[in-house]
């Protein structure tokens, strides 16, 4: 793992999806893709368990730090990566078509218990949670696939095209 | 055990207190304050599609209009109360300090963070303006930025007055651009489209404000009591740049 390739990374898609994102919502409920979102599934599916731990919980914090509230999504995206990374020794996520259905479903949970978490902080979570949950859920996993080989050619990881590493 | 110690900090991070961890949001925000703000305005500039004609917008003419209409009515009060007493100006003690919007610091768009803080005089409380109205109030602080809780945020409360009623409010924030005032009898008379002011406060604001105007009306689960909806009259989700109201600097 490359960490300083990861701390750029990280950085450069926490700015992005504070502030050039926008631009692509959909909808009067501002929708947009995850990237945060997006990046830990690519770690959960291209990392080992330990550095996928590391990377979860990081990718958390930078996705806390442009929410309202510290601390749901530290936890949530913590327990989906290491959910996923489990989940993987098992099922190989290699199609695109499971990549996508792997961010729809991690984007989805990790939605809800941020939501759950956030209520238990005693903050206000916003009118029409799980629409939006499951709007940006379905748009990252729409584009995430596509953001995969930028994100494998920046992180100089070796992808074996034909059966499982 | 690694898991164990990120959950640890996760959950520390979770139930600490909110003017602590607000200083990883405020330290980000001061830090990529230029490429934040850029993207912002990249972003505003994509979406606002209608042709820059008028340096100032028609919204703000009218809120000023609104603003202006109060305080004349105001002033025309005392001075037929004190004829001819010395008066001061409502806005003689006050201090209005510009600040940029650094970003949306939810999705939601019921807080903003800006780039003035302690240093330029800012504290908990104060008033902040957008299109010359009232968009909230200041709720978090650092040295070098604020965090603005707008009034359409849940938690948001502000002591408000109708147009043409004499009677003072508290108006909550609803979520979705809008706000509620509820507890107000249905022997008032109130319209679609009545102007809502922000009310007075000591140390905070001295005269009333536009904030938003009356969207809709009806009964509420109280048969006596209007449930009514009010809309901002700034359009804040398009903010570069907004105005703190100091009084007695």
């Amino acid at each position: 793992m490359r960490w300083f390739r990861f701390a750029v990374i990280i950085l450069t898609v926490t700015v992005l999806q504070a502030s050039l994102l926008d631009i692509i919502a959909v909808t009067g409920l501002n929708i947009k893709p995850d990237l945060l979102l997006i990046l830990l599934v690519f770690f959960a599916i291209y990392c080992n368990t330990s550095e996928v731990i590391i990377t979860s919980f990081t990718i958390g914090f930078a996705a806390d730090i442009i929410s309202p509230a510290m601390g749901p999504q530290i936890i949530s995206f913590g327990l989906s990566g290491t959910a996923l990374a489990y989940l993987h020794q098992v099922i190989a996520i290699k199609k695109m078509s499971y990549q996508s259905a792997a961010i729809f479903i991690t984007g989805f949970l990790a939605g809800v218990v941020v939501h759950f978490l956030t209520y238990l902080k005693g903050q206000p979570t916003g009118s029409n949670v799980y629409t939006v949950v499951f709007g940006t859920s379905l748009y990252s996993a729409l584009v995430g696939p596509f953001l995969f080989l930028p994100s494998v050619w920046w992180m100089r990881i070796k992808t074996h095209r034909f059966g499982r590493h | 055990m690694l898991f164990a110690w990120f959950m640890l900090a996760g959950f520390i991070f979770l139930f600490a207190p909110q003017n602590l961890t607000n200083k990883f949001q405020f330290a980000f925000a001061r830090i990529f304050q230029w490429p934040l703000s850029i993207g912002r305005n990249i972003s505003l500039s994509t979406r606002t599609r209608q042709p820059l004609t008028d340096a100032v917008s028609h919204r703000e003419y009218e809120n000023h209009i609104a603003n202006l209409t109060k305080w004349l009515e105001q002033e025309h009060k005392k001075v037929e109360k004190l004829s001819g007493l010395p008066d001061r100006s409502a806005l003689e003690d006050v201090k209005f300090i510009l600040a940029d919007v650094i970003r949306d610091s939810d999705t939601s768009h019921s807080e903003l963070i800006i780039n003035r803080g302690k240093k330029h005089g800012l504290r908990q409380g104060q008033f902040v303006l957008g299109d010359n109205s009232i968009i909230g109030k200041i709720s978090n602080v650092s040295f070098r930025s604020a965090q603005v809780k707008l009034v359409t945020n849940p938690t948001s409360k502000i002591a408000v007055r109708i147009a043409g009623l004499n009677v003072g409010r508290i108006m909550e924030g609803a979520g979705n651009n809008s706000a509620k005032i509820q507890m107000l009898s249905t022997k008032h008379k109130v319209r679609v489209g009545d102007a809502v002011y922000a009310d007075k406060k000591i140390g905070f604001l001295d005269d009333l404000i536009i904030i938003g105007k009356v969207a809709q009306y009806k009964r509420g689960d109280e048969p006596l009591l209007w449930d009514i909806t009010v809309k901002p009259v700034c359009d804040i989700e398009t903010l570069n740049i907004v105005v703190v109201v100091v009084m007695n600097p």
